[in-house]
């Protein structure tokens, strides 16, 4: 009947005239869809503990911060300190147009858009006049400057209560309800932004974002068109960083620029950049879940934690692989490889 | 096909390159020579739109290119290797000739696997197609100034720019360098441009060279007037040599 049958790096498993192989070496597994599904079966076995549910919701919004981001490293050859000055505009955007113009999530998404990419686009110019440590410190300034704004101006951005009361994007009969449903959706927000992502680092122009990212002048001698493409780099990200400000506002309905606009939460986006690994997008995920774990399991230490939490995130930057990070640690020491490669089958 | 009208450049006090005027025709193959600091790889980098000109202006194919970004030049039909190999350092040397395949001309067309064939035919061209996989930061001198023709030729010049492509080669490399460019000018009919302190070379290869010295244009001819010129030998070998010839 069912035929299983034993091969040197598979087991084939023969039914009639259907055949299934299951390759059993863990390495060669497709890791996509193993972890995927592992992600979407993960809420069922802790729906049970609301604070759990949230900390992965949260890891899932790190994520879907921290992989832009790396996008935008990879991009733009520059390390950008302040993208939490995105999420603080479209989270803003969002609560402000919501709360006093009574504008719909639909409607806030749109305005964030807008405002996120406009914004980008006026400060995308640094790309092309600042490198290195002077792109970081100008990048560095503008999320605060818009943190004491937001206490300046009291009044209207309540910056240290925060806003509340903001319209929910679901409204479900039960509450562990809307915490899956919330789950669920930021699952997927994050998985859309790896997706587009990825795709945008395996065609075309990803190959010149590799190029640029190695040397922009030599880039520019072999005619990519470098500051169009920083541009786009610097203002795509950004925009997506900005929805998930959006995302934040009407979920948990409540937003404040202490939260997220201080240099905390940029390091802490940074540190999972780094320890994911930089080079690879797919490695903001575990770098997320990993700090939002350790985050909030330092968290009933009490004070201490102030200190604790950023040495061991140190002591991982320095011992995982550099510049590869968990991503590195799971690629085992295969050199970094740009797509695409040619394989030449020799008989 | 290029023409160079009294180009000036100047970095602060220093004139680089001082009122340099010549042609380049098609199809020919041209030497630029010169002392150290005599301003020739200013030259190439003022053709290729890396520094602007203070006066003066260059004309491609009857088209003023002065003060074009880089990759309007490229686009142009204008490509160059460097001095000193300018990998990328992370990218297989398939990946690196790719760029230059996807971006050395408008190929809005061209999808990814085709643009892939090309350049492993440039690659296979040049002889590193056995190292397409390799990191560039892993390959050898002489694979690195191949991998920059193959990087060059893979934008379709018209113009070819060589910047000292046979320093620090050995011989039996710097023989097989010099049968690769000839072939390469034979099969995509490029225009070579080509900066060089080996004197055996330049005679091999061209029919015309122009000398720098100081920024100035010194002279122009055969090689063989020119290393007979008493102002080449005294730029070269000191005003004592040459009264002693």
């Amino acid at each position: 009947m069912v035929n299983f049958e034993l091969r040197r790096d598979r087991i084939l498993v023969r039914f009639r005239d259907k055949k299934t192989e299951w390759v059993i070496e863990p390495r060669y597994w497709r890791n996509p869809t193993i972890a995927i599904t592992f992600l979407f079966l993960l809420p069922l076995f802790v729906q049970t503990w609301p604070n759990i549910l949230t900390m992965i919701t949260t890891a899932n919004l790190y994520a879907a911060i921290a992989i832009p981001l790396a996008l935008q490293m990879l991009g733009t050859a520059r390390v950008n300190f302040g993208p939490q000055l995105y999420l603080g505009l479209g989270g803003y955007t969002a609560a402000l147009l919501n709360l006093h113009g009574g504008w719909t999530p639909g409607e806030t998404l749109f305005a964030v858009v807008v405002v996120c990419a406009v914004v980008a686009i006026l400060i995308s110019p640094t790309t092309w006049i600042a490198k290195g440590l002077y792109f970081s410190l100008i990048t560095l300034i503008l999320p605060l400057t818009f943190l004491d704004i937001t206490y300046i101006w009291g009044d209207i951005f309540r910056g240290e209560v925060g806003l509340t009361g903001m319209s929910p994007l679901l409204t479900l009969p039960k509450v562990t309800w809307n915490y899956l449903a919330y789950y669920y959706l930021s699952l997927l927000l994050m998985l859309l932004y790896l997706l587009i992502c990825d795709r945008i680092v395996r065609s075309r122009i990803g190959v010149n974002l590799a190029a640029i990212n190695e040397n922009e002048d030599v880039a520019r001698m072999m005619g990519v068109n470098v500051d169009r493409y920083k541009v786009f780099y610097y203002v795509f990200p950004s925009v997506l960083t900005g929805i998930v400000g959006w995302f934040i506002v009407h979920t948990f309905r409540t937003f404040a620029g202490v939260t997220y606009l201080p240099l905390e939460f940029m390091i802490k986006i940074l540190i999972i950049v780094l320890v994911g690994g930089r080079a690879f997008l797919y490695g903001a995920i575990p770098g997320a879940y990993l700090v939002s774990i350790v985050e909030d399991s330092l968290r009933t230490l009490g004070p201490v934690n102030y200190f604790v939490f950023p040495l061991v995130l140190i002591v991982l930057i320095i011992f995982l692989p550099r510049g590869e990070g968990l991503w590195g640690l799971y690629r085992k020491r295969r050199p970094r490889d740009y797509f695409p490669k040619l394989h030449v089958r020799r008989e | 096909m290029l023409e160079v009208r009294n180009v000036t450049k100047r970095f602060g006090g220093l004139t680089a390159v001082n009122e340099v005027s010549f042609t380049v025709n098609e199809g020919e193959v041209i030497g630029l020579i010169g002392p150290n600091g005599a301003g020739k790889t200013t030259l190439i980098n003022l053709i290729c739109g890396v520094y602007k000109p203070d006066s003066g202006a260059i004309v491609f194919e009857g088209k003023d290119i002065t003060g074009l970004p880089p990759n309007k030049i490229c686009h142009a039909g204008i490509s160059r290797t460097y001095q000193i190999p300018k990998p990328f350092e992370a990218m297989t040397a398939l990946a690196s000739v790719l760029v230059s395949v996807l971006n050395g001309k408008k190929r809005s067309h061209m999808s990814l696997p085709d643009a892939v064939m090309e350049a492993s035919y440039y690659l296979e061209f040049v002889g590193l197609f056995s190292k397409r996989d390799t990191l560039a930061r892993d390959l050898n001198l002489y694979e690195l100034r191949m991998l920059e023709l193959a990087r060059a030729l893979a934008t379709t010049p018209k113009l070819l720019l060589l910047d000292e492509t046979m320093a620090g080669l050995n011989p039996k490399e710097a023989d097989a360098a010099l049968d690769m460019i000839w072939s390469a000018q034979e099969q995509f009919a490029v225009t070579i441009l080509w900066i060089e302190h080996v004197m055996k070379i330049i005679m091999k290869a061209t029919k015309r060279v122009v000398v720098l010295h100081y920024g100035k244009k010194m002279a122009e001819g055969p090689p063989e007037e020119i290393i007979r010129d008493p102002r080449v030998i005294e730029a070269y070998l000191g005003v004592r040599y040459a009264q002693n010839l």
